[in-house]
């Protein structure tokens, strides 16, 4: 008996502890990690700096970020304003800003890269103010180049080319190779491969994937990356998780990695001598780069939808774009005055994005999340080279049919 | 011997030591605090569960119901539901012998009273003090094809080493390896479960003039066995719901090779956000996990042994 | 002699081969930490990195208030341990020691819920939280552990069910309770599996990951395990950071347990009872 009086009264005390606080807080949700977040730290330090009366609550949730929104949309408890990048999914969660935007002297969407703006608007309407973007490069070691007598990437670099300075550059018995090519890609990242052959996953109607996904331009690009693995000019690596190309990378193994802006910081760090190339070109048509949009947007239910539009546009000001060093400004304003163009690494990020004019499938058919099930272990088989890219891609195609429809 | 006596006379004896009719309180009064938790931590949450795998819940959006819509899918309209519940089957069916067997085996030899067990005890423990992202940092470099030093030792002795995490042949057995690693928890218990056997026992053995062989048999397994069976039932339920290592280290592949079905659960609910149809996974394998250990459970009388029950016997004897 | 001597070696040499492959990765984690980032990927390997970068430790440690969830992660350790030992016993002592209608099926529920997997409770636990205010506290983290968990509660019954009853009998001569028996006799002599249980509990919310991941959002509130997490970000790792923080975060945990397995290894050989 007395037990369970213990814990009884327990329970209350440790009910009635939790008093709300005073003031205004804001929940600010990021997914960056490590140095990327003490920037994010720093910029609520800047904000709160000029807006003592609201505090700023930076919730890191790394790579839980997804598991961590959706649970707490959910449980109808979201963080007042967060980073957003898969806006047809969250939409309904998020607030519309469109009147924000009109009535705001500080966010103009004219000052935007167009191609940007089609990734936070859903329906023509706003849910997100871009803030930072990448396209993807080759990155490439320029003490490794040297040591092997190869010429840099010229401006207009073929395929052909690069397959030709992988070859000069691998040294197998020293496990030195060319480039490396991730093993398990992201289906969105890859697709721009086949955006660089003229073709894509989906047709441009989003209804099927039969002549794109397994068509002779798309089969082309696998064979091309599995025939840098087989000669042992090229390996596949790990990308995001273990054995991440970038760290191999950093240890001078390969002279060549495909990636967005987020390593280069660490290359540098580690000593590389890098340089930055846009994308090389299949047959003569034009590279094309995937964009990895991110954006800050605003909880539909948020209490606190003022001060959280302030720190949205704070977030937008050039002062936080300053300190955001990891990221690529957004707005073309910025960029002049920042003098980005005329900086040698960060160039060709912004010529890629000035190639980029294709849409990503998965704002093509609703129902992408599903074809992505059989479409990313394809892809994965294909790296691989257990099976020929065509048998594997015409199977996804034959499987896939039905889930665009539902 | 007439066995339904011995069982009265037994029943009578228990009887006679605890009064009834105050002591059918006591019992629950000492269970009381799981009770407690169980109502607010788990029972709320599993009925929700439940309820929730009859409808379909995009989480970012209203639950419809559609009866047993999501659990026929399940069964007839997802190839991959049958796929993952295969691959754990496999996973599980190597892991638990092995895992088992590593375990005892380490405790056998560390009851030995060697010198220094107290070091090769932390060693033995140490993997499993490590989890999450680092445990697969360090498995990612094991086991990787061109700078792992897996392969580098197996070079040295003149095996080409295969591409553990890029084949999908091999890709289970170096998740079963990595989690026989993480065995230690096993280990301390076999050990505690060792400690616990009458030295007196060992001793009368020797005098009897028995061998170390059938020392073994006759008198360690039998007397380990209640830790036996919690060992393997905690063996399969945690092979079943091997999640965050299959994650973080193959992320389901080689192409889906390593799969598992929690991962399936996992994926259901916060990739594809549908919520009622990750629930419905979860009940099944809750199921399966519960029909696996009542099997168990239920062979126990055959093979496992308790003391407590035993003397009665010995005073007789 | 010989024959005994010859088994200690083969003994020895079995251990000793099983250390090093249970040592292997745990020395690349070490020797990692301390490497700079040009070494981690060398072939043949670099078991001795060339310059030791002991710095890497303090600067891992610095790029988060990892003193913050230090000190998040012994208040979770330490009140939820000494929630789960008298919890977890006394449910135990009920189950292994009485006889009582429903025991059966009682106790299968219990081994029922060490089988649910954590998604199907995650988040309706979130939604209960919620309702209570305790998200975002340390409260769902230590709260629970005062009701006993299946995996102790399980663990301390078969231990119970080891021992002979013949103390009990001896107890009820003696005209003590079932409270005091359970206290005065049991509690002792289950020390070496109450210590195996603190151990484990310790272990358990030191490096639990998921559940501070959704109950927890302001990173002041963060716990270790959850701290690591933040060197894997979606863009990468920072592999020695992670190598270094991991190294640490492993220490306390070791040591413990090296000092406190000596507990488990004393006082179990009997029972109570002689002859």
């Amino acid at each position: 008996m007395k037990k369970i009086i213990f814990v009884l009264v327990a329970c209350l005390a440790l009910i009635s502890c939790g008093q709300k606080e005073q003031g205004i807080t804001l929940r600010f949700a990021t997914w960056d990690s490590g140095d990327a977040l003490k920037i994010q730290q720093d910029i609520a330090e800047e904000f709160m700096k000029e807006n003592p009366s609201i505090k700023i609550q930076v919730e890191a949730y790394g790579s839980g970020f997804d598991q961590k929104l959706v649970a707490s949309f959910g449980a109808k408890n979201a963080p007042d304003v967060m980073y957003m990048w898969d806006f047809p999914t969250y939409s309904s969660q998020l607030e519309n800003l469109d009147s924000y935007i009109k009535e705001s002297t500080e966010v103009d969407l004219n000052d935007y890269y167009g191609g940007l703006l089609n990734y936070v608007k859903v329906d023509n309407n706003t849910y997100g103010v871009p803030s930072g973007f990448t396209t993807h490069v080759v990155f490439y070691n320029k003490d490794m180049f040297d040591a092997a007598g190869v010429k840099y990437p010229s401006k207009n670099w073929t395929w052909d080319e690069l397959t030709e300075k992988a070859a000069k550059l691998s040294n197998p018995n020293d496990r030195v190779y060319g480039i490396g090519l991730l093993g398990k890609p992201d289906p969105y990242d890859f697709e721009q491969f086949l955006w660089s052959n003229a073709t894509s996953y989906i047709s441009p109607d989003g209804k099927t994937l039969k002549g794109y996904l397994n068509s002779n331009e798309s089969v082309e690009v696998f064979r091309e990356m599995r025939k840098l693995v087989d000669n042992k000019s090229g390996i596949l690596v790990g990308g995001k998780q273990q054995q991440s190309g970038s760290d191999i990378f950093k240890a001078s193994k390969i002279a060549m990695y495909e990636n967005g802006i987020w390593p280069l910081n660490g290359y540098k760090k580690a000593g590389i001598n890098v340089g930055v190339a846009i994308l090389p070109s299949f047959n003569g048509n034009s590279p094309k780069s995937v964009m990895s949009v991110s954006a800050i947007s605003m909880w539909k239910g948020s209490e606190n939808k003022e001060e959280a539009w302030k720190f949205i546009e704070f977030y937008n000001s050039e002062k936080a774009a300053k300190l955001r060093v990891a990221d690529l400004p957004v707005r073309k304003s910025l960029v002049k005055s920042f003098g980005i163009e005329e900086n040698v690494e960060l160039k060709p990020f912004y010529e890629m994005l000035s190639l980029a004019d294709s849409t990503p499938s998965f704002l093509l058919n609703s129902n992408w999340k599903e074809v992505q099930r059989n479409l990313s272990p394809a892809i994965e088989e294909a790296m691989l080279g257990l099976r020929d890219p065509q048998i594997i891609m015409d199977e996804v195609v034959e499987k896939s049919e039905r889930l665009l429809k539902e | 011997m007439d066995i339904s006596l011995d069982i009265k006379k037994r029943k009578r004896k228990k009887i006679s030591i605890f009064k009834i009719k105050r002591d059918t309180l006591v019992p629950y009064l000492f269970i009381m605090p799981w009770i407690l938790g169980f109502f607010f931590f788990t029972l709320g949450p599993l009925l929700f569960s439940l309820v929730i795998s009859f409808f379909d819940w995009p989480i970012i959006g209203n639950p419809t119901f559609i009866g047993l819509a999501n659990y026929k899918e399940m069964f007839f309209e997802d190839p991959q539901f049958w796929k993952s519940l295969g691959i754990t089957a496999k996973f599980a069916g190597i892991f638990v012998p092995l895992n088992i067997s590593v375990a005892l085996i380490l405790a056998l030899l560390l009851n030995n009273n060697v010198k220094g067990s107290g070091i090769f005890k932390t060693l033995f423990y140490m993997p499993s003090v490590i989890s999450g992202v680092a445990l697969a940092m360090i498995w990612g470099w094991v086991y990787s094809d061109e700078y792992g030093i897996l392969n580098y030792f197996l070079s040295t002795i003149g095996i080409q080493g295969p591409n553990w995490l890029g084949d999908p042949n091999w890709a289970t057995f170096a998740m079963v390896f990595a989690s026989v690693w993480g065995q230690g928890t096993m280990m301390l218990i076999f050990l505690a479960g060792l400690k616990n056997i009458p030295k007196e026992l060992y001793e009368a053995a020797d005098i009897d003039g028995a061998n170390v062989v059938s020392k073994f048999m006759y008198i360690t397994l039998p007397m380990l066995s209640p830790t036996i069976l919690f060992n393997v039932i905690t063996s399969i339920i945690g092979a079943f719901q091997q999640l965050s290592l299959a994650l973080l280290l193959t992320g389901g592949g080689p192409v889906g090779s390593t799969y598992f079905y929690a991962m399936y659960v996992y994926d259901n609910a916060f990739k594809y956000f549908k919520m009622g149809y990750s629930a419905a996974n979860a009940w099944f394998m809750f199921l399966i996990i519960l029909s696996l250990t009542l099997l168990v459970f239920k062979s126990s009388s055959m093979w496992v042994f308790y003391e407590s029950e035993a003397t009665i016997k010995k005073k007789k004897g | 002699m010989f024959k005994k001597n010859l088994k200690k070696t083969c003994v020895y040499i079995i251990l000793i081969f099983f250390s090093l492959l249970f040592l292997a990765p745990f020395f690349w984690l070490l020797t990692t930490s301390v490497k700079g980032p040009e070494e981690v990927f060398l072939f043949p390997p670099k078991w001795i990195p060339t310059t030791w970068h002991f710095e890497n430790f303090m600067k891992a440690w610095n790029l988060q208030p990892f003193n913050l969830f230090l000190k998040n992660s012994l208040i979770v350790v330490v009140l939820s341990t000494i929630g789960q030992v008298f919890s977890s016993s006394l449910v135990a002592f009920g189950f292994a020691r009485f006889e009582f209608r429903g025991r059966n099926f009682l106790f299968m529920i219990v081994l029922a819920t060490m089988m649910i997997p954590w998604d199907v409770t995650m988040i309706p636990l979130y939604m209960q939280f919620n309702f209570l205010g305790w998200i975002n506290t340390l409260k769902p983290l230590i709260v629970p552990s005062y009701f006993g968990s299946a995996f102790f509660i399980f663990l301390l019954r078969q231990f119970l069910m080891g021992i002979p009853k013949d103390l009990d009998e001896a107890a009820k001569i003696d005209g003590a309770n079932a409270f005091q028996i359970y206290w005065k006799i049991y509690l002792p002599l289950m020390k070496p599996a109450l210590v195996l249980i603190s151990v484990f509990n310790i272990l358990g919310t030191w490096n639990d990951y998921l559940g501070p991941l959704i109950f927890l959002n302001d990173q002041r509130k963060y716990t270790l395990s959850l701290g690591l997490s933040q060197f894997k970000g979606m863009n990468g790792v920072d592999t020695t950071s992670m190598m270094a923080i991991t190294t640490l975060i492993c220490l306390p945990p070791l040591i413990m347990f090296f000092l406190a397995q000596k507990h488990i290894i004393d006082g179990v050989s009997s029972t109570g009872l002689k002859g």
